[in-house]
């Protein structure tokens, strides 16, 4: 091969880099082909027989989220990208190549467009149009990627050595064998500052100088792609998308070093890859980059392949050299290092993939085009796999020194409004867990290692709150475990130690000493193993102990795994995920056997205002209901609903209201208050007078129910519900307060004194403001404020045009509230219909009663005149990137919109007032929440705090959770047992397995009609009929039945 | 395995180095990863695809290797499979990005489909049933990470499974293996 070959080799590659004639182009990499773009090449080919279509096979884009991706192209104009291609679109695809009309037409749906490529050592322009649709690097998942390493990768065919030649490809090559130095290409990687790709960073042009240095009758270069990382693969796709940029690099390599030899270590599960990369060698031999005397220098270079085994400490250098040697992979102590003796006891060089395919760039275009890439220490870029919980995953690159936030909510762009997203685990097994607070840390080798995690091969698995950081650390050290060689003690011993405490801890049996325990383990496993396997496994314990430490104690002091992952610490999701814990498969299968009082018993000992509940709960339970993979979720909430009303109906309850007065426990002599009648207040005093103790509740209003009675409509919750459900707390003798509020009436410090506990159970109803000029003006009414004082009666009559701003459920109530007083209500939110956080059935049933609801309307000012509201003046944003909070964030757009109105409800969220609290010692937050234990709600001494005032504004089955918990650890503290799982009863239902189930609908309670609920409070569901109940409980799949292992869809 | 592939196999072996000799270890080991390819060779030669006692003794015997080392090499790496594997294969991805996504229920809903008495969390999961129709094995991770969770069948790669989409799979395929 020489200059000429080369140009007329380049010449021939071009024809099908920048055809032309139409292309069509598929991305066949594992994961375009695990989505069926096979299927769709193979029905493009067809499709195009004959015509004079170009249909190629190309690498991977990195999207993978949206395989198959399908690159169209006619000459004179942009690539165009589509994502999600179907086969059965292959015909219109071809069509499009052929008809300008048509592909006119099917440009509407491409997702971007490449008017130039930059291939590093070339550049293509492909042509200009479609301004309308973004570029690809405007696209969010493509936003700050810099594609250095994958320059190539879904460009050209990886099969096809002309393409790569063709783009720049073996120039780097040429370069150097027309005229550099080996030296002169070490210091040119030196210069470079390039770093090991696969995670150490250490600085490649030292081990090359270190490997040059030593004299040997023979050395070796040795790629490792024993990509071995779970939840990691650029190293597959990099092979499979452009193999010849990995043998450039190494033969360039192999040339500064002076080995004869290399070989590409790379593991068996990937197929593809090696398949690619056989014919890429071959080709390459062909051409004559590889074997003797290559481009005609006197410098000649062999290349092959070893298939590995499956066996991750393969991916430690010494051990992949034992590996290679045929022998089983145990790693060897360094010194000596690789480059001193290796492979046969010869000098050798290993590098990880990446490296290696940077190689090529840096020596054709320079070290200083590189050290402008990324930061001062850690130059260039580095390719990550972005997966787990994140809405778009696939393959980023990005330069060294991005912050992760970016990663994960820019080209991620999050979990979703419903999901927030806890933590990123990099790395891998020997990576650790970032926490979402520390998201502002910028990606390179020594800020992932300054928080305990490392950069590692670039596994960045995201993790939501559906997932346990204590499963996370169990499930890295069972693989490190299993992966150990057990060549040395610490590692060996040392894993299988944590293995066996983490697996204790996840099965509700470990001790506060574990986590000493663990932390001692860890720290020995780090410092004392072998190798790089054994001293980074460690790095997933401490991360988690670190950051996660409140999961642990979860899991250990109340044997409780909130993600919902630790099998044996739950029934079944829907009772874990309910704040309450309620055994809903037990009352569900007592339904269906005809035991309604035991049933309706079930639901009371384990949450106390069943009826109420069942009405406005925000359903916990429903959104991890395993059958809504199937259909439909269960109407958990619903049944016990109809339990309660059906018992009160036929005035059953008082048996078992009975019965629960009849077994309190003896009086303790114990006095406990409890400020706040609300949610939490009222769980709080139910477990605890239950008991024995005697509980005093102080609540400012004249009845009890708190947000229950004086924040939710009648229309949601009738109050005859919760004045029934409330009589149980009299009969247990709770003694109530009224019209009295602490700190007014009478000091905090008289009854933290007078009692032996002191529960804080306030709540969160002080409305915010918005803070913009006008919020004064007579007609503006803060929005609970406002709902309170109508449901006491106190609020003056609304005006006719009503305008509520925000889009909770405080301002889907007070406008459904007002649409009931006769008047025409629009509601404005800054934000999309999706992002609303108000329950999507309240926002629906708005919709129905014809309320206006305006979207992306960011307030500006209140406008007044004669002294009274007129209208508010907003902005319009439009929706921007993803925020932490998983939605788009708005933007600020020209334009401004005035709506006129008479009166103006601002419902922007609540915050705690607890001023009061702060003279009296008890710590609070910046926000006014009261900082308390995470677990038993202890504040300080004798004071707890529980519900809203602790978390600030969440549900209000969350608040009786929370009541609920302290009233347990209150009960603990106070008489120093542990009695509280008396206060609830096995009642046997049946543990038989449903049949196999067929798909059905959730059982929908008739409703009133939209036209018929204005000028009235009437509630809106009737509830369930008893066939539908029996019908809607047949519907469980009854995850909790599992001790023999057997799922039940069998 | 028949006696064909035990020849291929120690003729790969015997193939002498391009470059260096000997360099101190033995000649048939300086083929960079012979050993590891013939035994590689041999269980894909195999119908059950395994290694039996005889074809390690037979690899030890053509290769001059001992015994030990043979069988140290064939227990180490995951790959390799002691006892026969059935037909057809489900692997089921256990890489952390399919952990996330729930591969464990996935793997608990194989096991259970195919009529694996047991399975315990704590032990490396193979099984094959009694007939050598189904062998449901895990996978350290297959790559294919964007797309979890991933169950492989017979080679072929199905992305984003639930456990319904692979009810509907191993129905048909045990409907297909057993007709």
């Amino acid at each position: 091969m020489n200059a000429r070959e080369m140009a007329a080799m380049a010449a021939r590659g071009i024809v099908t880099v920048k055809p032309d004639v139409p292309m069509i182009s598929v991305g066949l990499g594992t994961c375009g082909i695990g989505n069926g773009a096979d299927v769709l090449f193979d029905a493009l080919v067809d499709a195009a027989s004959g015509g004079k279509v170009l249909v190629k096979k190309a690498g991977c884009f990195g999207f993978c989220a949206e395989e198959p991706l399908l690159m169209l192209y006619r000459p004179g104009n942009p690539i165009l990208l589509f994502g999600d291609v179907k086969a059965s679109k292959a015909g219109k695809f071809v069509d499009a190549a052929c008809d300008e009309k048509v592909y006119n037409k099917l440009a509407k749906t491409a997702r971007a467009k490449i008017s130039n490529w930059d291939f590093r050592t070339s550049a293509f322009d492909f042509g200009q149009g479609f301004p309308e649709i973004p570029e690809w690097n405007e696209m969010p998942f493509f936003k700050g990627q810099e594609k250095l390493v994958l320059r190539d990768c879904g460009l050209i065919d990886p099969e096809n050595l002309e393409e790569y030649v063709a783009v720049g490809g073996y120039g780097a090559l040429a370069k150097v064998l027309g005229g550099m130095s080996p030296e002169e290409g070490i210091a040119e990687v030196t210069n470079a500052r390039l770093r090991g790709r696969g995670g150490a960073g250490f600085p490649t042009g030292i081990k090359w100088k270190m490997m040059r240095q030593n004299v040997a009758p023979a050395k070796y270069v040795i790629c490792n792609a024993d990509e071995g990382d779970p939840g990691a693969y650029m190293n597959r796709n990099e092979i499979e998308s452009d193999p010849h940029m990995l043998i450039e690099g190494m033969v360039l390599g192999a040339y500064a070093m002076g080995a004869a030899t290399g070989i590409v270590y790379v593991r068996a599960e990937y197929p593809l890859a090696v398949e690619r990369l056989r014919k890429a060698i071959a080709d390459a031999y062909a051409a004559g980059f590889l074997g003797e005397r290559i481009m005609g220098s006197n410098f000649s270079f062999s290349l092959e392949i070893v298939s590995g085994a499956g066996a991750f400490v393969c991916g430690e250098e010494t051990a992949l050299i034992a590996s290679v040697e045929g022998k089983a992979g145990r790693p060897l102590p360094r010194p000596p290092f690789p480059a001193q003796k290796g492979y046969l006891g010869m000098p050798t060089n290993i590098n990880n993939v990446e490296t290696w395919c940077n190689v090529p760039v840096i020596i054709a275009r320079g070290a200083s085009y590189f050290t402008d890439i990324g930061t001062e220490k850690s130059p260039g870029t580095k390719v990550f796999s972005l997966v787990g919980k994140v809405k778009n995953t696939g393959l980023v690159e990005l330069p060294l020194g991005t912050p992760l936030a970016d990663i994960v909510y820019g080209m991620g762009e999050g979990a979703g409004a419903h999901k927030h997203i806890k933590a990123v685990q990099t790395g891998g097994p020997s990576g650790g867990c970032i926490p979402a607070s520390k998201f502002d840390v910028h990606v390179d080798y020594e800020s992932l290692a300054s928080l305990g995690a490392i950069m590692g091969s670039g596994g960045m698995v995201v993790m939501d709150q559906d997932n346990c950081m204590v499963d996370v650390a169990k499930y890295f050290v069972s693989f490190t475990s299993a992966e150990s060689c057990g060549k040395c003690a610490p590692c060996r011993e040392g894993l299988s130690q944590m293995l066996r405490i983490l697996t204790a801890i996840s099965r509700g049996e470990g001790g506060a000493e574990d986590l000493v325990e663990l932390d001692r383990l860890a720290r020995v496993i780090k410092d004392s193993s072998l190798c790089g396997l054994g001293q980074t496994s460690a790095n997933p314990v401490l991360t988690t102990l670190e950051y996660f430490r409140d999961e642990y104690e979860s899991h250990i002091l109340e044997k409780r795994c909130d993600a919902g992952t630790c099998e044996s610490l739950f029934e079944a999701l829907c009772e874990n995920s309910c704040p309450l814990h309620m055994n809903i498969p037990g009352y569900l299968a007592l339904l269906e056997d005809g035991r309604i009082e035991d049933a309706f018993e079930l639901t009371l000992r384990d949450n106390p205002l069943p009826g109420s509940m069942g009405r406005i709960c925000h359903f916990h339970c429903q959104m991890r209901c395993r059958r809504e993979t199937l259909d439909e979720p269960v109407a958990q909430g619903e049944i016990h609903r109809y339990l309660a009303d059906t018992m009160y109906k036929m005035g059953r309850e008082k048996d078992v209201w009975a019965r629960l007065v009849k077994e309190k426990k003896p009086a303790t002599g114990r006095t406990v208050a409890i400020i706040g009648a609300g949610p939490a207040g009222l769980a709080a005093s139910f477990y605890l007078s239950r008991l024995g103790h005697d509980v005093t509740v102080f609540d400012s209003k004249a009845k009890a129910g708190g947000i229950l009675r004086y924040g939710i409509p009648g229309y949601r919750l009738p109050k005859d519900i919760l004045d029934k459900e409330i009589e149980l707390w009299k009969k247990l003798g709770v003694k109530f307060v009224f019209n009295t509020t602490v700190g007014k009436d009478v000091k905090f410090d008289a009854i933290r004194s007078q009692y032996d506990a002191l529960i804080v159970a306030v709540g969160a109803q002080a409305d915010k403001r918005l803070g913009v000029p006008g919020e004064d003006l007579p007609g503006v009414h803060p929005g609970y404020e406002w709902l309170e004082a109508f449901s006491l009666g106190k609020a003056k009559k609304p005006g006719r045009r009503a305008l509520v701003i925000g889009g909770g459920n405080v301002a889907i109530d007070a406008a459904r509230t007002l649409f009931r007083q006769d008047c025409e209500v629009t509601v404005a939110y800054r934000r999309s219909k999706a992002d609303m956080p108000a329950n999507a059935i309240e926002l629906a049933g708005a919709e129905d009663e014809g309320i206006r609801i305006e979207f992306m309307l960011q307030p500006l000012e209140i406008l007044g005149e004669g002294g009274k509201v007129k209208a508010v003046r907003f902005r319009v944003m439009r929706a921007g990137g993803i925020d932490p909070s998983g939605r788009p964030k708005p933007v600020e757009t020209d334009r401004i919109v005035d709506i006129p109105c008479d009166d103006v409800y601002i419902s922007v969220g609540e915050r705690v007032e607890s001023a009061f609290l702060a003279s009296e010692g008890i710590p609070a937050l910046k926000d006014g929440r009261i900082a308390a234990d995470a677990l038993s709600g202890r504040a300080v001494g004798n004071v707890w705090a529980i519900g809203d005032a602790v978390t600030g504004p969440a549900t209000a089955a969350e608040a009786m959770g929370l009541g609920k918990r302290t009233a347990k650890a209150v009960d603990e503290e106070l008489m120093q047992r542990d009695v509280f799982g008396t206060l609830f009863r096995d009642f046997g239902h049946s543990m038989d397995l449903p049949p196999e189930p067929l798909k059905t609908q959730m059982c929908r309670s008739k409703q009133v009609p939209p036209e018929e609920r204005r000028g009235n409070f009437q509630e809106i569901s009737m509830g369930y009929s008893g066939e539908q109940a029996l019908v809607e409980a047949a519907r469980c799949l009854r995850c909790d039945i599992r001790a023999n292992a057997r799922s039940p869809w069998r | 395995m028949d006696i064909q592939s035990v020849t291929s196999a120690s003729a790969m072996l015997d193939r002498k180095p391009g470059g260096v000799k000997g360099a101190g270890s033995s000649a048939a080991l300086a083929k960079p990863g012979a050993l590891l390819m013939a035994l590689e060779e041999a269980q894909r030669a195999c119908e059950f695809s395994y290694l039996s006692e005889e074809t390690l003794r037979a690899i030890a015997a053509s290769t001059g290797e001992p015994l030990s080392r043979v069988y140290s090499v064939a227990t180490f790496y995951s790959f390799f499979n002691l006892t026969p594997q059935g037909k057809n294969t489900i692997v089921v991805c256990r890489g952390t990005a399919c952990h996330t996504r729930g591969s464990l229920a996935l793997l608990r809903e194989a096991a259970a489909r195919l009529g694996m008495p047991e399975f315990r969390e704590d032990e490396e999961p193979s099984f094959t049933t009694d007939d050598k129709l189904f062998t449901v094995r895990t996978v350290a991770c297959f790559g294919q990470c964007a797309l979890a969770p991933v169950v492989s069948i017979n080679g072929t790669i199905f992305s984003r499974i639930t456990t319904s989409k692979l009810c509907t799979l191993l129905d048909g395929l045990k409907k297909g293996a057993r007709r």
